[in-house]
């Protein structure tokens, strides 16, 4: 079989197709193989700046756990009086409430349906729930060395971190996981403060910066990206002050992983994209693109 | 296939005569049953096997003739046996000849073809085999189901050729209650019964049986009716006396006593061993009990067991007290919420105060209820046991409620904690589909779910710890009780009349048999012993146990852990899912 081709070779034309018998062996591939191939067809080209923006989400995310912590710190250590934190939480939220709805003009209240009544039956049960059980978090973990509490607060906490919806879609983003990782670490803080009322006030600090800053966070993002720089600049600066209050090694550490995240990491990201080299050809597998609607009716 | 002559070892020495028996043409083999010996008239002997015949519905014939040479061989003899043969015709016509000697035997079998070797000379083609008429007559072959269908009659083509002998021999018993020294038209040889003296006895108490039967068949019908009187089915004492094993026990003899007392005969053997097997069981159970009554009420021994039992009681109370005070301190240096601990120990502790005030408000009456439970033992040991195991469940009632709280308390935190585990994740349990789903919580949801989650896991230990003791505890009692409860199955469904019977007479429960070879020449037959095997004794308790209470676990031991895990009840209470299955 293998005499009788040798000698045809040059008339018949090698096909890309197996339905047909053809004097070839099944590994063998013709000159115009390589033709197709592509390369970064679907590469993006960034710019600096607007990626140096995105990051700000991350930014924002690492100086709440910041804020949240050193705050759990001085209370901690009777710096800090619950009640003025308690104060100044409420005065905040009503403000982030009333910004909430003026920077749409209530567009997205509308879209979601959600009327005054339920924002206040929400607001009613946190108190509730959160006053009611103070008590129990206050003697929860009395009897658990504060070492454990310590780890798993770290681990919960970074857990936070990891599965945090900042935008991007993947599999491991999780905001339902981030957000209970988050309740269960500050649980786990308030649980060591001194009195009831400091856990109390804790875990609803907690909720207001990991539930309901966020949300400001986004909408103020998506309306006004001006004031959002503005905003991301004061609460960094804000965290930084606060741990440097604490301590001045943190407070460096602390930054320089904010200006890595911020600048260094963008900037890398695009010099990386130089060396992408990504191939595509017909032994890809079948992408169906065209919408199978038209099909379906 | 090679003709088999069975015969039978009491007729080795009986006189010259006719062979009478039954031919199996499926197996090519002769059972022999019986000789007609010298002189007889041809027409009787037609008449006595039809009249056999027609009583035992066994098809009996003459097979041949039976040559027993105590003297010089006779011409004569030879020729008139021959003869006979004219006169009873049969296929095949069988002469079996014992010469003077017992070794030497012969056989002839004439008018018979074998199929697969027909140029054989004869004498090769016939075997003959001895049984013993009185064990094979009297031993039932098992399995029972191999045996053929008494109403089948002759036909029976799917029997197997065991079964077949087994059953004719058992058929023709009419044959051999004729006696020896009877003065009838036709002499037969045999065997026959030895003890005629105690057969009368038999006689009598069979005759007096009847009566006694009805007597107690109706007694023990009003002592049914009584029981199911509409009084003791309300309600709250129907569901007392589910929960009383004592009564279980009761319930069980008087269906036993009700079925012994049936003055219906019994249809087959099983049925016959069944009867024999309960009633043998009652007599032990009753004759146990009447001996453990006579030592309880001897010595004053009934007083000494009251006086110790509430000692006993207050002591397991100040145990368990002890026990909470180490739970509720810091228990092998755990690490338990101090304020959960405090709360279930205080709750413990006034439940076992509790207890305790009821104890000593019971004292002075415990003799006098031990006298009374006492006379209880002379209904059977089974009876005491039973009620010895109520009392123990009555005075550990306290140990029950704890078990049930803890494992209440349990359950709750476990079915709690695996339902916010999947809220924790983002999930839900979607019980369309019995499925995981994912689920977009509200935003208070999420924060109560958690909050929640948090406090449980860590009150999870306490709560643990709490319901681990307990179930310790419950299972030490479980045990105890169990043990009793086998004592008492054991007692009631072991098979002691069939135990017995293989014990003594073990021919009479027959697995099957074998052949020892007693002469192997050539040119003469070859002569077998049939043997009965018996029944195993651990077949013999597997065929015929008696049914039990039915009190058995349900669950097996991987259920039982899992059980235990998820803190769901486990004996004697039923979860309400399970009852609907």
């Amino acid at each position: 079989m293998s005499a009788e081709p040798e000698t045809q070779a040059e008339e018949i034309r090698w096909q890309k197709v197996l339905y047909e018998r053809q004097p070839f062996p099944d590994n063998y591939v013709d000159q115009r193989f390589l033709e197709e191939l592509r390369k970064n067809i679907h590469a993006r080209k960034y710019r600096y700046w607007a990626v140096v923006f995105e990051s700000s989400v991350v930014v924002q995310q690492l100086c709440s756990v910041c804020v949240f912590v050193v705050i759990w710190w001085y209370m901690d250590e009777g710096l800090l009086a619950p009640h003025w934190l308690f104060g100044t939480g409420l005065a905040s939220s009503l403000v982030g409430y009333i910004l909430f709805d003026l920077l749409d003009g209530g567009e997205g209240r509308r879209k979601s349906g959600r009327t005054r009544w339920a924002d206040l039956k929400s607001a009613l049960v946190f108190i509730t729930f959160t006053y009611g059980f103070s008590p129990i978090l206050k003697t929860l973990t009395e009897s658990v060395s504060t070492d454990t509490i310590y780890a798993m607060s770290v681990f919960m906490l970074l857990g936070h971190l990891v599965f945090f919806d900042y935008g991007a879609n993947a599999a491991i983003v999780s905001s339902t996981l981030s957000l209970n990782m988050a309740i269960f670490a500050s649980v786990c803080l308030a649980s060591r403060l001194p009195r009831s009322l400091h856990a109390f006030i804790m875990v609803s600090f907690a909720i207001q910066i990991f539930a309901l800053w966020p949300m400001l966070q986004k909408k103020l993002k998506a309306r006004t990206p001006r004031s959002y720089v503005g905003v991301t600049l004061l609460f960094a600066f804000s965290a930084l002050a606060g741990l440097l209050s604490i301590s001045v090694v943190g407070a460096t550490l602390f930054a320089l992983l904010l200006v890595s995240i911020s600048c260094l990491c963008p900037f890398y990201l695009i010099r990386l994209q130089l060396f992408k080299e990504n191939i595509h050809g017909p032994w890809d597998e079948a992408e169906i693109k065209e919408d199978l609607s038209r099909f379906l009716s | 296939m090679v003709l088999k002559a069975f015969f039978p070892t009491c007729c080795t020495s009986a006189d010259s005569g006719l062979l009478v028996g039954r031919w199996v043409p499926e197996q090519s083999s002769a059972v022999i049953l019986a000789v007609v010996h010298f002189p007889f008239i041809p027409i009787q002997v037609k008449e006595l096997l039809a009249q056999v015949q027609q009583t035992s519905q066994v098809g009996l014939a003459v097979l041949g003739t039976w040559c027993h040479r105590r003297q010089e061989p006779e011409e004569s003899l030879g020729r008139f046996l021959e003869g006979l043969g004219a006169i009873f015709s049969h296929e095949p016509w069988l002469q079996l000849c014992r010469e003077k000697g017992s070794k030497l035997w012969s056989c002839k079998a004439t008018g018979w073809q074998a199929p697969t070797s027909p140029g054989a000379p004869s004498e090769d083609q016939v075997m003959i085999i001895f049984y013993d008429q009185r064990k094979v007559l009297l031993s039932q072959l098992h399995p029972p189901a191999a045996l053929p269908d008494c109403q089948a009659g002759d036909a029976m083509a799917s029997a197997t050729g065991l079964a077949a002998i087994f059953d004719t021999v058992a058929r023709s018993e009419v044959l051999f209650q004729s006696d020896r020294f009877d003065e009838g038209p036709v002499r037969l040889s045999h065997w026959q019964s030895e003890g005629v003296e105690a057969s009368i006895l038999v006689e009598v108490a069979k005759w007096a049986s009847g009566p006694i039967c009805l007597l107690l068949t109706y007694l023990l019908s009003l002592v049914s009716a009584a029981s199911t009187c509409r009084f003791f089915n309300l309600w709250p004492l129907s569901f007392i006396w589910s929960k009383l094993s004592t009564c279980e026990q009761l319930r069980y003899r008087l269906e036993q006593l009700t079925f012994i007392f049936n003055p219906q005969k019994a249809e087959n053997p099983s049925q016959l061993m069944r009867k024999a097997n309960m009633f043998v069981s009652v007599l032990l159970d009753v004759a146990l009990g009447l001996t453990l009554l006579s030592w309880l009420h001897g010595k004053d021994r009934i007083e000494q067991l009251a006086d110790a039992l509430v000692p006993v009681a207050d002591r397991v109370a100040e145990e368990l007290q002890h026990l909470l005070q180490w739970l509720m301190g810091a228990p092998a240096g755990l690490k338990m919420n101090r304020a959960l601990d405090q709360v279930l120990g205080r709750f413990f502790l006034y439940h076992i105060h509790l207890w305790i005030s009821y104890i000593h408000l019971m004292s002075p009456f415990i003799e006098r209820i031990l006298w009374h439970m006492g006379l209880s033992a002379c209904l059977g040991l089974t009876v005491a046991l039973s009620i010895l195991s109520d009392i123990i469940a009555l005075l550990t009632f306290h140990i029950y409620c704890f078990y049930v709280y803890g494992a209440r308390l349990y359950c709750l935190k476990i079915c709690g904690l695996s339902s916010l585990w999947r809220l924790f994740r983002g999930k839900k349990w979607n019980v369309l589909r019995q499925r995981v789903d994912s689920c977009s919580y509200d935003l208070d949801q999420l924060f109560i779910g958690t909050l929640l989650f948090t406090i449980l896991v860590f009150l999870l230990p306490t709560t643990a710890l709490y319901y681990l003791v307990f179930t310790l505890l419950r299972l030490l009692v479980v045990t105890v009780q169990g043990l009793i409860h086998l004592l008492v199955d054991l007692i009631n469904s072991l098979p002691l009349y069939a135990l017995g019977l293989r014990l003594c007479r073990p021919y009479r429960l027959a697995a099957g048999v074998k052949f020892r070879v007693l002469e192997h020449e050539a040119g003469r037959p070859l002569r077998l012993l049939m043997q009965i095997n018996p029944l195993p004794y651990g077949r013999v308790v597997h065929i015929y146990r008696l049914p039990s209470c039915g009190c058995h676990p349900k669950h097996s031991w991987s259920s039982l852990c899992r059980k235990l895990f998820f803190g769901e009840l486990i004996y004697p209470w039923r979860q309400r899912g399970d009852k609907q299955d």
